[in-house]
């Protein structure tokens, strides 16, 4: 594949240049497999191929872009006619140009042998074991909605005429569950998924347990009075909440006025006890890889050191408006689209407290264990209220569940109200965070 | 597109080890999008794309696989792992491909290709200019446009066959407003099934204008109350909550699945008798109109509550086939990617018979929703959350002043029997829903509706005048 993808890639710089452009081919192959089951049933059973190529051209100061799933010389060459096309009218903007040549890239270790190895009957296997483990944690468990295994392999080229020529494997795997459970004519919907580098690491029964466990613990849930409370946020929770905070972090909103943060460098932000990273080295990172979209090496980039804004992250393009260099974080979906500033693996540093001793001081709080709308958040302003379910903390002890409620507050306010961080980070995805308690969150109920 | 005897072929392969049902789906899409950000045209993007999606289906579980080399060869390889997963009986097909016809026309005026980069470039800067315009304290605009041509086939191994095409256009406005520290936005949106002469049809200059004077008066907004309160939706709001509130509990997947509070209740009263919901892809040029949906089912008007009683479910094939009745034409795929699923096309709360102002001057005291953002819902419980962009306090039958960060939730079923007036007007809002992690363009509309008593999630106490600022 290698040889391949580096081939095509060399092949539309080399025609693109043909036209006095500079130019840079991102070239994507992919295989994904998804096993669905349902009461021990493979209910769908998924595997996929796909392969395309995206390619940039500029045009002096001028950038044109377009893609193509069919790699023939013919439509690689239409391909980069659309791209000087579009390179006609877009902005003779300075800034553009491609990211200079890079010669190394971090050694790393994204692609495991063995999830290609492994059987597709134990694949199976693994999916069913999730739903007859949750079956088995708790009689309440009534219906399953989906359990299932996924992976997918893919290898990457970014070839440009600078002189650049990336490539890599990588691949991960996965488990998740959505369940619910019933008691007395109430339903509650549980779910847990993990996603791994190494398939040796997937756990299909602690998946299951804890769906489960999700699930029946709010079961018997009633609603609760409005009033201001202090919170504790699950981990999951606290993920959501630092995606949509990650847009703030983004050289590119910096930039166009859409962050708050804007001339804050150096100043204090958050709570003494927050630690902010993005790192696309990470070992074990899901989003770990040695370049970037275009092909610029990962690295680890603090952005915020105990409480202290250090930095945003970059793409090769906002680095240049800044004078500074890329953080390698020019992120790509796909072939399908430019590269874009986003986040590796984003993480909150985690504290040392266990996770259980954060509450024990609270009179009266909300552990909050679901949130619903969150991309309804506005991630300028950080203004956010959220539907949300959980359990009561009442004098140290967490006590009965609830739901229906809403939460509201502003996530800069969040973060410089955060009292206690927990010893238990855990990614979901490329995103983790341990457990966090926050003084005071806006609880609307009755 | 494929010949039918490769499609004939390829559905012969997929069902050579046995299975009750197998599918081919083929596409080719043209794409582009261009985008305006800080005064200028900072991206244009413009691809193509082909692919295809075949699978099998035996004893109801389904077998997908998809890949984008269209050639023979490619076909029949990914038609032979699908193969590999189905079981049953091995028979002797005999396919007889036919051309499936509908009534509904789509006319598009205007197609993607022949409306020049000049044109569209043009428009983007014509809303910038006039978005910028409104308030110096406008900083920052976005203006983004994407057009879709795409041809498709569809052909199943009971002979029917699909040949058709759709074009989508879609313009989009977002204003920043800012004010020493405080950041607001605004966001408008149009778009649907048709060509570029959606242009002729709306004014984007005005729609940016509205999309900033939004941000702008969001500046001044006081923090929306908290706790339960009458809620008055004006029908410029949209039908976000009609889309979560029952739309997706009435999606026969989740409902066979015993996933919905809908499950079991055709038949029985499930909203107040002020209240009939349609989904109809029939309707002309709306962001999810359909003249056939992704299976082959020709798009229809399917209404789901009559004044108040369960009528009937939204289903793609596989559900209706269990349930024993026809498929309503809600078969729907983000891409050839993805398997078909029960999903939602254009939905609304019907009109009723109050006039919009006078149910505002009926209500002593509420919230005004006069524009939704964006919704979620647990369709097990029914519980949902939406997101209000533009609100207003109401106070003796009179809009008051503006509030900003409200969420309301509820629970489905509840809310729906506690709306106790209807308008006589319908107004549309466009989205892209997601279910199962696929996306499709879909509509919502609804009248000016009341609901008597809902929650109401902010972060004010009360009356509390302030402004909260955040530095």
């Amino acid at each position: 594949m290698r040889d391949e993808l580096l081939k095509a890639g060399r092949w539309a710089v080399e025609q693109a240049r043909g036209n006095g452009v500079e130019a840079e081919a991102y070239v994507l192959h992919s295989e994904d497999l998804t096993i669905e089951v349902r009461d021990g049933q493979v209910d769908t059973l998924k595997q996929a191929e796909e392969i395309g190529l995206g390619i940039r051209v500029f045009q002096g100061n001028r950038m044109g872009f377009s893609f193509t799933t069919d790699l023939n010389q013919q439509a690689v060459r239409e391909t980069i006619q659309r791209a000087l096309e579009g390179a006609r009218y877009t902005a003779d903007d300075k800034y553009n140009g491609l990211p200079g040549a890079v010669s190394s890239y971090p050694e790393m270790a994204t692609y495991d042998e063995e999830i290609e190895k492994t059987d597709l009957e134990t694949k199976v296997e693994m999916a069913r074991r999730i739903e007859t483990e949750a079956k088995k944690h708790d009689a309440r468990v009534k219906i399953v909605e989906s359990s299932g295994y996924e992976d997918s392999r893919y290898s990457v080229a970014v070839v440009n005429s600078r002189g650049t020529e990336a490539f890599q494997k990588g691949a991960f795997c996965g488990l998740y569950i959505s369940l619910m459970a019933e008691e007395n004519g109430e339903m509650q919907t549980g779910f847990s998924v993990e996603a791994r580098l190494n398939i040796k690491e997937l756990d299909p029964a602690r998946v299951g347990k804890e769906a489960a466990r999700n699930a029946v613990r709010i079961l018997g849930a009633k609603g609760a009075p409005s009033r201001p409370l202090p919170c504790i946020l699950e981990p999951y929770v606290m993920t959501s909440f630092l995606g949509v905070l990650s847009n703030s972090f983004s050289a590119d909103s910096v930039q166009k006025g859409k962050s708050t943060l804007k001339g804050k460098l150096g100043q204090v932000i958050a709570s003494g006890q927050v630690t902010l990273v993005d790192d696309g080295t990470y070992e074990k990172g899901i989003a770990s890889f040695p370049f970037d979209g275009e092909g610029w090496p990962s690295q680890r980039t603090v952005l915020i050191q105990q409480g202290e804004l250090k930095g945003f992250l970059y793409d090769s393009y906002t680095a240049r408006k800044d004078k500074t260099a890329s953080t390698g974080n020019g992120m790509r979906g796909s072939f399908r689209g430019l590269p874009s500033v986003g986040t590796t693996n984003l993480y909150l540093q985690p504290g040392a407290a266990a996770p259980e001793t954060l509450w024990q001081d609270i009179e009266r709080g909300l552990y909050v264990t679901e949130v619903m709308g969150m991309h309804t958040a506005n991630p300028i302003s950080g203004d956010f209220s959220l539907g949300a379910s959980g359990i009561m903390i009442e004098k140290g002890k967490l006590t009965y569940p609830v739901r229906g409620v809403t939460v509201a507050g502003n996530l800069f306010d969040f973060l410089r109200d955060i009292e206690g961080i927990g010893s238990d980070l855990r990614f979901f995805g490329g995103t983790g965070s341990p457990t966090v308690r926050v003084k005071s969150l806006s609880i609307g109920g009755e | 597109m494929l010949e039918h005897q490769v499609i004939t072929r390829v559905i012969k392969e997929a069902m050579k080890k046995g299975g009750d049902f197998a599918e081919v789906y083929v596409e080719e899409k043209d794409l582009t999008g261009i985008v305006c950000e800080d005064n200028q045209i900072e991206k244009v993007n413009s691809g193509r794309e082909s692919g295809a999606g075949i699978r099998v289906v035996s004893n109801g579980n389904t077998a997908y696989a998809y890949t984008n080399d269209l050639s023979e060869e490619g076909l029949l390889k990914t038609a032979s792992i699908v193969a590999h997963a189905a079981s049953g009986t091995i028979r002797d097909l005999n396919i007889d491909l036919k051309q499936r016809r509908s009534e509904l026309e789509l006319p598009f005026l205007i197609l993607p290709e022949q409306f020049s980069f000049e044109k569209k470039v043009k428009a983007l800067l014509d809303a910038n200019t006039a978005a910028r315009g409104v308030d110096a304290e406008i900083k920052q605009v976005t203006v983004s446009l994407a057009d879709l041509h795409k041809r498709f086939q569809v052909a199943n191994s009971l002979g029917q066959l699909v040949e058709d095409e759709i074009v989508r256009t879609r313009f989009v406005v977002n204003a920043v407003a800012a004010r020493e520290s405080i950041i607001q936005t605004g966001f408008e949106a149009v778009g649907g099934v048709l060509g570029w002469e959606l242009l002729n049809e709306v004014d984007v200059e005005q729609m940016a204008r509205q999309a900033a004077k939004r941000a702008v008066q969001m500046l001044d907004a006081r923090p929306a109350p908290v706790g339960r309160m009458p809620v008055v939706m004006a029908c410029t709001a949209g039908g976000t909550m009609v889309h979560e509130a029952c739309g997706h509990g009435l999606e026969a997947d989740l409902v066979q699945k015993g996933l919905s509070v809908y499950a079991g209740k055709i038949g029985q009263e499930v909203a107040s008798r002020t209240v009939s919901v349609i989904d109809d892809s029939s309707l002309a040029k709306k962001n999810g109109t359909l003249r056939f949906d992704d299976e082959g089912s020709p798009g229809k008007k399917n209404i789901l509550i009559d004044k108040g009683v369960l009528k009937g479910y939204m289903h793609d094939r596989l559900t209706a086939q269990k349930d024993g009745v026809e498929p309503t034409g809600n078969g729907r795929r983000e891409s050839y990617q993805h398997k078909p699923i029960p999903r939602m096309t254009n939905t609304y709360i019907a009109p009723g018979e109050n006039d919009p102002e006078a149910i505002i001057r009926d209500t002593p005291h509420g919230l005004l929703v006069k524009k939704m953002g964006g919704g979620q819902v647990n369709t097990t419980t029914g519980d949902f959350v939406f997101d209000v962009q533009e609100g207003y306090i109401i106070k003796n039958g009179e809009v008051q002043y503006p509030v900003r960060g409200a969420t309301l939730t509820g629970n489905g079923p509840e809310v729906l029997k506690n709306i106790d007036m209807v308008g006589n007007d319908l107004g549309f809002a466009i989205g892209t829903c997601g279910k199962d992690g696929q996306g499709v363009p879909v509509s919502d509309a609804q009248p000016t509706i009341r609901i008597k008593s809902i929650t109401v999630g902010g972060t004010g106490s009360g009356d509390g005048p302030e402004i909260r600022r955040f530095v």
